[in-house]
């Protein structure tokens, strides 16, 4: 019984609540929202050094909630995977929160703007910790309906459109998720993730049929995927990033959408990877999810990266060009997850590749939060974020200007910045994979990766030339861009330079995350399915 | 039993997907609904709906030894969770094609400027 693992979720759930009850006082609602989001940041500070990194952590805590054994109860996990996803969230929830307080409007803070902010903090949090399938779907509603919300948070009819197709799509997917949890439950007897991988390593001792898991992980595939907003799911996800507030859009690209990478990462490798089945499907050779995964999950990140980098390029708006691109990174995220899942369960490549995807979403979390809330800057000063009406920003506002030509370099890859080692891991994996299982798949994934970097210089560009060189445009000459913000934005670039340059502790924690997710048998021995009892 | 709840789902299903393509905004939230009950009938089915005895209830078949004649409860808790997200879903969804209405007036998706 660990507090550490559920102080994040705590914290944020107590701040949502103070923030809701004290809306009648706007300044003292503002003071207890920051000093929640720093709780948040602390508490997750906390619970990982305590767990994870520190000295003498034990590496996984568990929370049995209600004092229930495993297999009956809920349980909550933190271990190395979710703590690294805890942190990336922390890292750009206090950047954004910051944000907000400069850049909303003081009538909007008080329409419920703050409360909102830390339910998604909650629902995150709670996706990340969670040890039990069918709260993860609970926690992923906790988090969609907060998102649908600030959706439709401007309530213009561009706003209340992207909402409801937003909203339409996801219950779709919701109810999907549903239909592949209960089936999963009906195959093995079990919500318990960790019961779950126990009970898949060993089909016959349980007596569970591993035959349909597979099938039902695909169902589930489907469902992370559109969270994700991977191809061929990804057409919400221009619409709502321009529509929802900007301080939120940058939550969305970095952390809402990294939860459907995690859930991947942890329901595939964790939980399905000791499973076997000697399924039959032409074009799939593989006896077990993981190998019905790779070929599927390659094509649709090389796909992702493709639409992502193309439709970019085309964007004449900032906040459409970043939309875009994270269509095109989330492409990059997944990659290396498909080369893992290609690669045997021994040997280092799985781990390896699992990292560098962990690293890619690390750093698109820090770069695109800093170029979309530099959007939001642009914005607010200028009055607009189209390239076509600016240019000369350069001149009106260095700092500005510098923190976003670091965020454009690290999304190019320029090295020492943590962009550069986010795409060498990733190439890195996808050359060791060519000598593993399928080394087509490798051999695509580099070709594609290869494209969606060359884009990427080329939207990135384009982004810089339009908008930071050149003349003046009239609407950039009488532009004032608040202070506050600029420090924000220019804090998170010195983060994205500093990460980089000390890059060695992030890697190990990547690393150490993916040795989590690989690690089942830690995990099942971790969560201790002591009322269990056998069969 | 199975047949009539496999039937039940597949008809909730295909009325539910038929419902969300039509143009009429207020057609798509009855789509989202159906759609949402087609579910949890299936997860209901899935802790077994013949007469309870101890086999139709996977986690306690899996875990225990001797278990008393009983349907399975953790199906009926996950479908009440279901529902109540699935109330608060559908009622935003009737309050934001409401709030559409009054931007467009008009309930046809089709029509809609944004």
């Amino acid at each position: 019984m660990s507090w550490h693992v559920i102080a994040p979720l705590l914290v944020a759930l107590v701040t949502a609540v103070l923030t809701l009850v004290l809306r009648a006082w706007p300044r003292i609602q503002v003071a207890a929202s920051v000093a929640g989001v720093v709780g948040y940041v602390a508490a997750v500070a906390g619970s990982v050094w305590t767990v994870v990194l520190g000295p003498t952590a034990p590496g996984v805590a568990v929370y049995q909630v209600g004092n229930w054994p495993a297999p009956f109860g809920i349980t909550l996990v933190l271990d190395g995977l979710s703590a690294f996803m805890l942190t990336i969230a922390a890292s750009l929830g206090l950047a954004s929160m910051l944000f907000s307080v400069r850049y909303m409007i003081a009538e909007n803070q008080r329409v419920y703007y703050h409360p909102l902010f830390h339910l998604l903090l909650v629902g995150v949090s709670g996706a990340f910790l969670t040890g039990d399938l069918f709260n993860l779907f609970v926690w992923f509603e906790v988090m969609l309906i907060v998102s649908y919300v600030f959706v439709a948070f401007y309530g213009t009819e561009l706003a209340t459109a992207a909402s409801f197709r937003y909203l339409t799509m996801n219950v779709f997917g919701s109810a999907l998720m549903l239909v592949a949890v209960g089936g999963l439950y009906a195959a093995t007897g079990t919500l318990n993730m960790a019961d779950m991988a126990r009970r898949l390593a060993d089909p016959a001792a349980y007596g569970v049929d591993p035959a349909p898991v597979v099938g039902l992980s695909a169902l589930l595939l489907a469902v992370f995927a559109l969270k994700a907003g991977l191809v061929p799911f990804q057409f919400w996800v221009p619409a709502a990033y321009t529509t929802a507030p900007p301080p939120v859009t940058a939550m969305f690209a970095g952390v809402t959408k990294k939860v459907g990478m995690y859930a991947v990462v942890r329901l595939y490798f964790t939980v399905f990877a000791a499973g076997s089945v000697s399924a039959d499907v032409p074009g799939i050779a593989g006896t077990s999810p993981l190998a019905f995964l790779a070929p599927v999950l390659g094509a649709m990140a090389i796909a992702s990266i493709a639409v992502g980098a193309f439709g970019a390029v085309g964007q004449d708006r900032l906040e459409g060009v970043f939309a875009y691109s994270s269509i095109g990174q989330v492409g990059f995220i997944a990659l290396p997850i498909a080369v893992a899942a290609a690669a045997g369960p021994a040997g280092t490549l799985r781990r390896v590749a699992i990292a560098a995807a962990l690293v890619y979403a690390f750093h698109h979390a820090l770069t695109k939060g800093l170029l979309f809330l530099s959007a939001a800057v642009v914005k607010d000063a200028v009055g607009t974020d189209d390239l076509r009406n600016l240019g000369g920003l350069a001149g009106r506002s260095p700092v500005l200007a510098g923190a976003v030509l670091i965020g454009l370099l690290s999304l190019v890859g320029i090295p020492p910045l943590i962009g550069f080692f986010g795409k060498f891991l990733t190439f890195d994996a996808a050359v060791r994979g060519l000598g593993f299982g399928p080394g087509a798949l490798s051999a695509l994934a580099l070709a594609a990766s290869l494209i969606g970097a060359v884009l990427t210089i080329l939207y990135a560009t384009r982004v810089w030339v339009g908008g930071f060189w050149g003349p003046k445009t009239p609407a950039v000459e009488v532009a004032a861009a608040d202070s506050g913000q600029i420090a924000v934005v220019a804090a998170l670039a010195a983060v994205v330079v500093l990460v980089g340059v000390g890059f060695d502790p992030v890697y190990r924690f990547a690393e150490t995350a993916a040795n989590a997710a690989v690690d089942s048998e830690a995990y099942v021995d971790a969560v201790g399915l002591g009322g269990g009892g056998g069969r | 039993m199975s047949v009539a709840l496999a039937v039940v789902v597949g008809g909730l299903f295909a009325v539910g997907t038929f419902l969300l393509l039509r143009r009429d905004l207020i057609r798509v939230v009855l789509g989202i609904a159906a759609l949402s009950q087609g579910t949890f009938v299936y997860l209901i089915s899935m802790g077994g709906v013949e007469e309870g005895t101890g086999d139709l209830v996977p986690v306690l078949g899996h875990h225990g030894g001797g278990v008393p004649e009983v349907a399975d409860p953790v199906v009926q808790a996950l479908v009440l969770t279901a529902i109540v997200i699935s109330f608060g879903t559908t009622a935003l969804a009737l309050v934001l094609s409401y709030r559409a209405y009054e931007e467009n007036e008009t309930m046809d998706v089709t029509e809609w400027t944004g």
